[in-house]
């Protein structure tokens, strides 16, 4: 991880959140390490990996940080959400709860991020699918009406995880492109429209590189 | 974070000689550490042990002198009285050493190793197995000194035994004082003791011989009375997240094996509920779970003769041996949980604070590794936090934890105080990976 530190255009932070037990902290081993862990434990405060991806001619560093799904962790929910770029919001497609709550956690999510963070709603455990409980046309005309990605996932058997990431990091990369072009003027990269000028300013701003390119 | 890539094998290699690999059973953790847990008594070997693994010029000199004091003192039985507060700095470093598996410690120690449990639980096992409920629970607790002289095979070293005869003799009455006590296990408890002793240090036994029987008794009724009064309604409305989320939590909680026996399960979620329910202003909260398994761990220890709690079958046990262990748990989970409250209220500010304080400590006794975090952008809240809201529970190894609480528990304000200078002496003691380190997560 350390060598490659230094070859990148691009910092992404991108935020996982979503019921405990949904599966995040193993959609997050899976992509960034390719591993998926039976017996992970409860994640506690927050942790993050970073993998670096190319798109196009960009080398774009995913850091994404995972959480507790416990409402009792606001202690570093401000901290969580600064300066994150996309999120993935996670449900379980065997657990009903699991997707009735995510408007809850849209709802926080907007509270503490730039409303230009782009979001992408994750029915996980596909592999579960004798176990359904969430229809998948359903989640994807949740995620139509509010203006969200839509990608359903195993983190078990790889199933769309890779895609996920992807799709996400492209979808910010295409904004943070867009953005640039209209503010060349400004030399600073960031989601924000509005407020430029934001307390949380998204993480590709911090980096030199970033704006070189 | 970076504490992982200290303990996850599938990180990089480490580059000291520290053992860093993460065991995954009790059994292993034990072959790697050897003795270092039972040692205890020999502060002078750990001193310069934990004095020659810090590379601060400060904490050396302190070292050394604690050790020249120390040297003088223990003829004399009487070096814990000297108890300064630098001291405890340094001591606490030692704790760190040990917690990491140092080799050369392992390696200087291991002729003296054996295993005080075997013979312990022998002793016990043969008592409670052949005697019938509900007697059960009064044998080990005076056990202890009445097998003690018969029990010690040639396998426990002149040292250890001592160490155990002086445990015993204060453990017998008619009443233990508590500061003496304290003063003994802060270095660590011998495991044939640990159960008696942790119950007398949470406050959870009094210290009159003659009453601890009957408190326990009393204790256990009233505890299973909460369970008769608040265990049905984990399905209402009110209550069903609580439950739902310790139920989903359970399994994904350590160590491996316990964990996925039902009967442990089941144990747990009672626990666990009960405590929540009665503690409404914290309620249930992730971390918390993790507290329960060294006190439960080390109450099955006092009924079984298996050197390895984890691969021991818990159901085998006898039904009311059981509810002993788990009203015993539950209550010195309890005391524990009642001195840090507010880690686990809204917000968690006894963490908040907490991590602050050791935020402002780390800046003053080691600028170096402090700025170092700083200019990676490492903030103390996202490696800290763990540390406080699971008492490092998910850093170290059970054992490591339990030997840890031996000292925890002789401290005034072990769970909340010293533990800082604990986390504190983990950042210094792995201060060289830590600067070396560029790419934290």
């Amino acid at each position: 991880m350390g060598s490659a530190d230094e070859d990148y255009n691009f910092v992404f932070k991108v935020v996982l959140i979503g019921e405990s037990g949904v599966g995040k902290t193993n959609l997050l081993s899976r992509f960034t390490r390719n591993e998926f862990n039976h017996d992970s434990r409860t994640t506690i405060g927050v942790e993050f990996s970073t993998r670096t991806i190319l798109l196009g001619d960009a080398m774009v560093k995913a850091q994404i940080w995972d959480t507790a799904g416990l409402e009792r962790y606001r202690a570093i929910t401000s901290a969580y959400y600064r300066g994150a770029v996309g999120a993935l919001v996670v449900f379980d497609i065997t657990k009903h709860q699991s997707y009735d709550v995510v408007d809850r956690w849209l709802k926080e999510l907007y509270e503490h991020a730039e409303p230009s963070i782009v979001v992408m709603l994750v029915g996980n455990k596909t592999d579960l699918a004798q176990a359904r409980e969430v229809p998948m046309e359903e989640a994807k005309m949740f995620a139509d009406n509010n203006g969200l990605l839509f990608v359903e996932t195993s983190a078990l058997d790889s199933t769309n995880v890779e895609q996920a990431f992807e799709t996400i990091l492209k979808e910010i990369f295409h904004k943070v492109q867009q953005q640039k072009q209209r503010s060349s003027q400004s030399n600073t990269v960031s989601l924000s429209n509005e407020s430029p000028e934001s307390t949380a300013p998204a993480q590709a701003e911090k980096r030199p590189c970033c704006v070189a390119l | 974070l970076f504490f992982n890539s200290l303990t996850k094998p599938s990180s990089k290699p480490p580059t000291t000689p520290v053992k860093l690999k993460k065991v995954s059973t009790f059994q292993e953790f034990e072959s790697n550490t050897s003795d270092a847990w039972d040692l205890g008594d020999d502060d002078d070997e750990l001193l310069a042990i934990a004095a020659e693994n810090l590379n601060t010029e400060v904490v050396m000199e302190t070292a050394h002198k604690v050790i020249q004091n120390h040297s003088k003192l223990q003829e004399q039985h009487k070096f814990q009285e000297e108890h300064q507060q630098e001291e405890k700095r340094v001591e606490s470093a030692e704790l760190t050493s040990i917690a990491c598996g140092d080799n050369r410690l392992v390696k200087s120690v291991s002729e003296g190793h054996t295993s005080t449990s075997s013979d312990n639980a022998s002793e016990n096992s043969s008592m409670q197995r052949s005697q019938s409920l509900p007697q059960t629970s009064t044998p080990p607790l005076v056990s202890g000194t009445a097998d003690y002289n018969t029990s010690v095979t040639p396998a426990l070293t002149e040292r250890e035994a001592s160490r155990l005869d002086k445990f015993n003799q204060l453990l017998a009455g008619p009443n233990t004082d508590l500061e003496v006590l304290r003063k003994l296990s802060w270095s660590g408890i011998p495991k044939r003791v640990r159960p008696i002793a942790w119950k007398l240090l949470s406050g959870y036994l009094p210290a009159n011989v003659d009453r601890r029987e009957s408190t326990l008794q009393r204790k256990r009724k009233e505890y299973f009375a909460f369970v008769e009064q608040y265990y049905d309604s984990r399905n209402d409305e009110s209550h069903q997240d609580t439950y739902r989320q310790i139920h989903i939590d359970i399994p994904r909680m350590s160590p491996e094996v316990l964990r996925l026996q039902p009967k442990v399960t089941e144990i747990f979620e009672r626990i666990l509920f009960i405590w929540a329910i009665r503690h409404p202003a914290s309620g249930y909260v992730q971390g918390i779970n993790d507290l329960v398994t060294p006190f439960f761990v080390v109450f099955v220890c006092e009924y079984i003769e298996e050197e390895e709690v984890e691969n021991f079958d818990v159901s085998s046990l006898p039904e009311e041996v059981l509810q002993n262990i788990e009203a015993d748990s539950y209550w010195c989970m309890s005391k524990l949980l009642d001195g840090i409250q507010d880690n686990y209220t809204f917000a968690q500010p006894g963490i908040q604070k907490k991590v602050k304080m050791l935020e402002e400590l780390v800046s003053r006794i080691d600028e170096q590794v402090h700025r170092h975090l700083d200019q990676h952008e490492v903030k103390y809240l996202q490696f800290a936090f763990r540390w406080m809201n699971n008492l490092l529970m998910r850093e170290v190894p059970l054992r490591c934890t339990i030997r840890l609480w031996d000292t925890y528990q002789s401290e005034p304000e072990g769970f909340s105080h010293f533990h800082l200078y604990v986390c504190a002496a983990f950042l210094v003691r792995w201060r060289k990976e830590i600067l070396e380190e560029k790419d934290f997560q």
